[in-house]
């Protein structure tokens, strides 16, 4: 191509507006101005030092939330900042605990950010602010890559500690006794991205907070903390649960955005009857090629790490003469972190012009501006859309962003209903941090860092039974008032708080039989869908097919191969309620919440072949069945439905509960995956008809407690969706393909409708 | 619902955070308390300790500190007893052999009197360090007048660290620590554990420490696969357990005996941790001989390992004594020395002395060492005394030493073949040099 013939983002614009062939598709262009910088002086009180060394640096002013935080964190009260990306969160923490670090050498910080890239960004954004300075302020990193001879430097002598939750976990606090001097001077603990700590992780992190909160009261300090968090519905909640501490809310946000063309892009119908439109991945290569072969920095955003790999493979491809394949790379979370260090560089450097990634680039790892984001599929929350929308034009000048919906019904929900997304954030971060597998693992760990005193608290929890039931368990031993650990095991080591089963299987390539090599690993859980034998495992854009897994071992091993399909494996569920804690009665229909048992199955694997996905071939699964207990909302109607029929009834049943589990999610900030919607004809504890919703992890992390207390608008939200799709006797798009009846579309609403009616006669 | 009923629920998910070894555990504790005491608590004056006279009858006395208590163990050894191959006397003499013989070295206890050193273990509830793993037995000890005293401080409960740490820290007024292993791993814990406590007793001593774990490292990991404490004993200290323990059940004992407050298991761990202390003893005497050169039983491998310590440690004078005393022989151990000897004499730049010594490790037909010998002669002969030819010669030797020329070592013979390359060069743009020099050098070949 000739270099005069390459067009910039503006022609792009034009040709998006101009062109059939996307013009057609795109249902919504909302154009987001620019706004201007809300600025306030610098505060008068800044040590000189420190006002000089923003000054260098071209910070003369601060945004107006920089300097409300400044000055609540100043006056001792712990605050979340709501900061949207590029809005200078850093100074919101980085200004109070300078200040308070010149003012006092001996106050020490704790930073903990989600990953290990994030630490080591904001390491060198710090540090620079303390070299301008000159003052003798250490900060360091404490993770895994911390080499052993500056460990003891860092436990000593760091003013700014910088850590990810992991690390907090299972190396500083149960070796507290060699941080004495970070644990007695403990003046901030700084949450940055406080929006991911939600779910599991989120409970998980919770009661690590509360154990660094305990060690800081047996050291004699309480820190304040400082919390940063994208734009969610209930930041204050969420910290403040998370903490466990009284928050102060500073959403003031005074930085400037620049101009921001958000387009809605519904990829064509390509069949009528049953409203399937063409695939989003093939769009979104059309759209990504044109970007890409004009050389336009593009980030492209996908649901999963299949889909990444599938889309990363297309444009590698697409545009392998131009730029070599080395220009367009995947990032996401399977890749060793060597590789994404490298990654990360490239995007910086502007040598690799396109990223296909999951989420993991949605947090604030710093790869500079970009100019077009890409996504494949509503990302499932508009807190996730935004923050990946951010990655486009950082601070200044034009961006693009688009989102490609895909023929799921949430999708087509969000991209037919644009008010809905532009004008209000109903999603919740859900955390809960008593699930009592998760509260019993810490505790355990607490234990062993101090023994507990009889009447203390965990956190808000009463111990009591809880270190009767270790007692028993012979992990805790009772001596007069006080529970010490007895036991020969490092708690901390077996306890992950990333994954909701705790072992991984690691993948093993072995297509080089001299050198057998480890190049990713997986929870158990997914990999009973992913990493069955002959699944498809793509790596990088390099397709690997699994010959073995080793289910005991926790193992699998993969060999390159080159095939044109990729597979997609079923998950065949049995349930059971175990104990109904609460239940709320109505005259035909009862709404429930209560523990229940799971039984999953991974069962077949279908081929789908890559361009045209269609069905190629499958096969059985042979894995042993997963057993769960979790906890679990429903709603069991009565009779109603008699005069549908069994065989509607059933499909009507599977049709709704298809619907709801794309809309639950929405409401309480879940991944689709973390939840799940199952129907019964005739539930085994009260012979009724009913749908079951119930949480991913073991002992429940608070979605279905949610959603029991917000079915209505749930089933409200759910039937707009139904009704708005314009199939006629259901699609892909609103009841699925497992309901196959004509009337299964019908019958959907008729019962969405029931259950409205009789939560609505409640209140006669 | 109660909380128990949903814990016994999620049982199946509540595993990970113990080992399967409780389950181990838990048979052991089957038996019902047999003493009948009363656990004693801060309110009662009284405090009643369970068993006391079996504690008595094995030489263990309470010790009372802030409303709680811990046991002392007090243990005395006439000097002329043996352990292993030595009398506890010997240290004796090790003590004096470092204060006269004059040679530096980290275990020299140059400057101390027998009196002063303080052999040291201690048993815990768990491996590695963390501060959940507690110190149950802080055992110690030292020469007094004409006994070895040995004490054992006993926690008998894990409430009673402060009366523990107290009575330890009470008595323990020594200069140098003896451990095994304790310089990462016993030391470091104590500092743990002590800080839970600080506030109640005092502050830790600072000490010397002579960690006999990297010395026996030093010299016999040669001949021992794994270097554990009874591994040394057994091979080398001729130290012989009878009905031990094995360490890695000394946690499940102590948690067997705070729960039954029984004394039998605890005895066996006492003892366990007796003979290592005791052990400590004889392994300080002996290394000290070895180290000296006064063990006549010394195989010239250990003379070997001395050196090559004595050599990293700058220490060449002593260093070349050694590898002097084993270079006559014509085994493998011998041709080693020279090798090293050889690289003495280059480091003071002698190079006539260093070629010839490499010249005989050449000759010991030896092909590893040989070989590196000959590429070391070559080079003295290329760069110090300028004789390309002889130095061609001596590469050329190198790679003859195998029968199989594919024994050697790729790399070896890339470098081999380019100093050839070089030598040949040199050979032929300075015919003369090479000439002139021949016949006074060579003679030494």
């Amino acid at each position: 191509m000739i270099m005069k013939l390459r067009k910039n983002l503006q022609e792009i614009l034009e040709d998006l507006k101009i062109h059939e062939q996307f013009k057609e598709n795109i249902v919504t262009w909302r154009t987001i101005e620019e706004r201007p910088a809300k600025n306030v002086p610098l505060p008068g009180d800044l040590h000189v030092q420190l006002k000089e060394a923003l000054e260098n640096r071209g910070i003369g002013q601060l945004y107006t939330h920089q300097k409300t935080s400044y000055e609540t964190v100043m006056s001792g009260k712990s605050i979340v900042a709501v900061t949207p990306t590029a809005s200078g969160k850093t100074l919101c923490y980085n200004l109070p605990v300078l200040q308070t670090v010149l003012s006092n050498p001996n106050a020490r910080a704790l930073y903990m950010f989600p990953t290990k890239a994030l630490a080591q960004d904001q390491k060198s954004e710090i540090n620079e602010i303390i070299q301008e300075t000159g003052m003798n302020i250490n900060s360091y990193t404490y993770d895994g890559d911390t080499p052993a001879n500056i460990r003891q430097k860092v436990r000593q002598a760091g003013h700014v500690v910088i850590t990810n939750p992991d690390m907090l976990h299972s190396a500083i606090l149960p070796h507290h006794t060699k941080w004495v001097s970070l644990f007695e001077n403990l003046k901030f603990v700084v949450i940055d991205e406080l929006h991911t700590y939600r779910g599991v992780f989120g409970s998980h992190v919770a009661n690590v907070i509360r154990r660094l909160k305990r060690i800081c009261r047996y050291y004699g300090s309480d820190p304040v903390f400082i919390c940063t968090s994208a734009t969610i519905a209930n930041p204050l909640e969420l910290a403040e649960n998370l903490t466990e501490s009284e928050m102060t809310l500073i959403d003031n946000n005074g930085a400037p955005t620049g101009r921001k063309h958000f387009l809605f892009y519904n990829p064509p119908i390509v069949n009528k009857p049953l409203n399937i439109r063409r695939s989003a991945t093939l769009e979104v290569r059309k759209l990504a090629g044109e970007l890409l072969k004009n050389k336009i920095q593009t980030i492209v955003f996908a649901r999963s790490r299949v889909r990444v790999e599938i889309i990363l493979t297309y444009l590698q491809e697409l545009v392998k003469n131009q730029l070599g394949p080395k220009s367009i790379m995947g990032y996401r979370g399977g890749y060793l972190p060597t590789e994404r260090r490298k990654i990360e560089k490239g995007l910086r450097s502007g040598e690799i012009y396109g990223v296909v990634s999951t989420n993991a680039l949605e947090l604030g790892v710093d790869i500079g501006q970009l100019q077009v984001c890409i996504m494949t599929g509503y990302p499932g929350t508009i807190s996730s859309a935004w923050q990946q929308a951010g990655r486009a034009g950082r601070r200044h000048g034009e961006s693009l962003v688009i989102m490609v919906a895909s023929s799921s019904p949430l999708d087509q929900y969000v991209i037919q209903n644009p008010e809905y997304f532009f004008t209000q954030s109903p999603e919740t971060a859900r955390i809960n941090p008593d699930n009592l597998i998760i509260l019993i693992d810490h505790m355990k760990c607490a234990a062993y860092e101090l023994p507990f005193k009889a009447g203390e608290k965990f956190g808000n929890v009463e111990t009591e039974e809880l270190l009767e039931y270790l007692t028993e368990e012979r992990v805790l031993y009772q001596n007069g008032d006080k529970w010490y650990w007895m036991n020969d095991s490092f708690p901390a080591h077996n306890i992950s708080l990333r994954s909701a089963s705790q072992e991984n299987i690691i993948i093993v390539d072995q297509t080089n039989v001299a050198n057998v090599k480890v190049i990713g690993e997986m929870d158990r859980f997914s990999a009973m869908t992913l990493l069955h034998e002959e699944a498809i495992y793509l790596h990088q854009g390099t397709q690997f097919q699994v010959e073995k897994l080793d289910w005991e071992e926790k193992k699998a091993f993969v060999r390159e191969v080159d095939v044109d399909y990729f597979t997609d494996a079923n998950l065949a569920v049995q349930l059971k309620v175990l104990e109904v804690d609460k239940l709320l009665e109505h005259p035909d229909m009862e709404i429930g919440y209560g523990d229940v048992s799971v039984r999953a199955m991974a069962t077949i694997f279908k081929k789908i072949k890559f361009e045209t996905h269609e069905n190629i071939g499958s096969g059985p699964i042979f894995l042993p069945e997963e057993e769960l207990h979790t906890s679990s909302a429903w709603i069991s109607l009565d009779k109603p439905l008699a005069d549908m029929g069994h065989e509607r009834l059933e499909q009507g049943l599977v049709g709704t509960a298809h619907a709801l589990n794309h809309i639950a999610p929405l409401f309480v900030m879940a991944d689709p995956q973390d939840i799940h919607v199952v129907p019964q004809v005739k539930a085994d504890h009260n012979e009724k008809p009913t749908i079951f919703f119930y949480d991913r992890y073991p002992g429940g992390v608070g979605l279905s407690e949610k959603i029991y207390t917000g079915m209505v608008p749930v089933f409200r939200e759910t039937r707009k969706m139904v009704t708005g799709c314009q199939c006629e006797s259901g699609c892909p798009s609103c009841v699925g393909t497992e309901a196959v009846s004509e009337t299964a579309k019908r019958d959907t609403l008729k019962i969405i409708d029931f259950f409205l009616d009789a939560s609505a006669s409640k209140e006669r | 619902m109660s909380l128990k009923n949903k814990l016994n629920r999620l049982k199946p998910h509540l595993g990970s955070g113990k080992q399967e070894d409780l389950s181990k555990s838990s048979h052991l504790i089957k038996e019902e308390h047999s003493g009948g005491s009363v656990i004693p608590s801060e309110k009662e004056p009284e405090i009643v300790i369970p068993y006391l006279d079996q504690w008595k009858a094995e030489g263990a006395l309470p010790y009372f500190f802030d409303n709680n208590y811990c046991l002392v163990r007090e243990v005395r050894f006439p000097l002329d007893q043996k352990h292993g191959h030595f009398r506890f006397r010997d240290f004796l003499q090790a003590v004096k052999v470092w204060n006269e013989i004059g040679i530096s070295h980290p275990l020299s206890a140059l400057g101390h009197h027998p009196e002063e050193l303080f052999f040291f273990d201690t048993e815990t509830t768990g491996l590695g360090g963390g501060t959940g793993n507690t110190i149950f037995l802080l055992g110690y000890a030292s020469i007094k007048g004409e006994e070895l005293v040995l004490r054992q401080h006993v926690l008998p409960n894990p409430g009673a660290e402060v009366p523990l740490y107290q009575s330890f820290l009470e008595s323990v007024n020594y200069k140098t620590l003896v451990t095994y292993n304790g310089k990462s791993f016993d030391w470091p814990q104590v500092k743990t554990r002590h800080t839970l406590v600080r506030e109640h007793v005092p502050k830790l001593p600072s000490f010397g420490h002579f960690d006999l774990y990297h010395a026996s490292r030093r010299l016999w990991k040669h001949k021992l696969d794994r270097l554990k404490l009874s591994m040394v004993e057994k091979e080398i200290l001729g130290v012989l357990r009878e009905d031990d323990i094995p360490g890695h059940l000394a946690p499940m004992i102590y948690f067997d005996f705070i729960e039954r407050k029984q004394p039998e298991g605890m005895l066996g761990v006492l003892k366990h941790n007796e003979i290592d202390i005791l052990s400590l003893v004889t392994l300080y005497t002996h290394l000290t001989f070895q180290i000296c050169g006064l063990d006549e039983g010394q195989t010239s491998q250990e003379t070997y390992e001395v050196g090559r310590w004595f050599s990293s440690l700058g220490e060449k004078g002593e260093a070349v004594k050694r590898f002097d005393s084993i270079a006559e022989g014509d085994d493998h151990v011998s041709a080693h020395a020279q090798l090293a000897l050889a690289y003495e004499r280059k480091k003071v730049r002698d190079w006539e002395k260093a070629l010839i010594l490499f010249q005989a490790v050449a000759d010991s037909g030896i092909s590893d060492i040989g070989r590196e010998a000959c590429i070391e002669g070559s080079k003295i002969l290329e760069h110090k005394l300028k004789n390309p030819q002889i130095a061609l010669e001596f590469v050329h030797k190198a790679l003859k030493m195998d029968e199989k020329p594919a024994e050697i070592p790729p790399l070896f013979l890339a470098d081999a073949l380019k100093r050839i390359k070089r030598l040949e060069n040199k050979c032929r743009k300075f015919p003369e040099e090479a000439d002139k020099r021949t016949g006074n050098d060579l003679s030494i070949l």
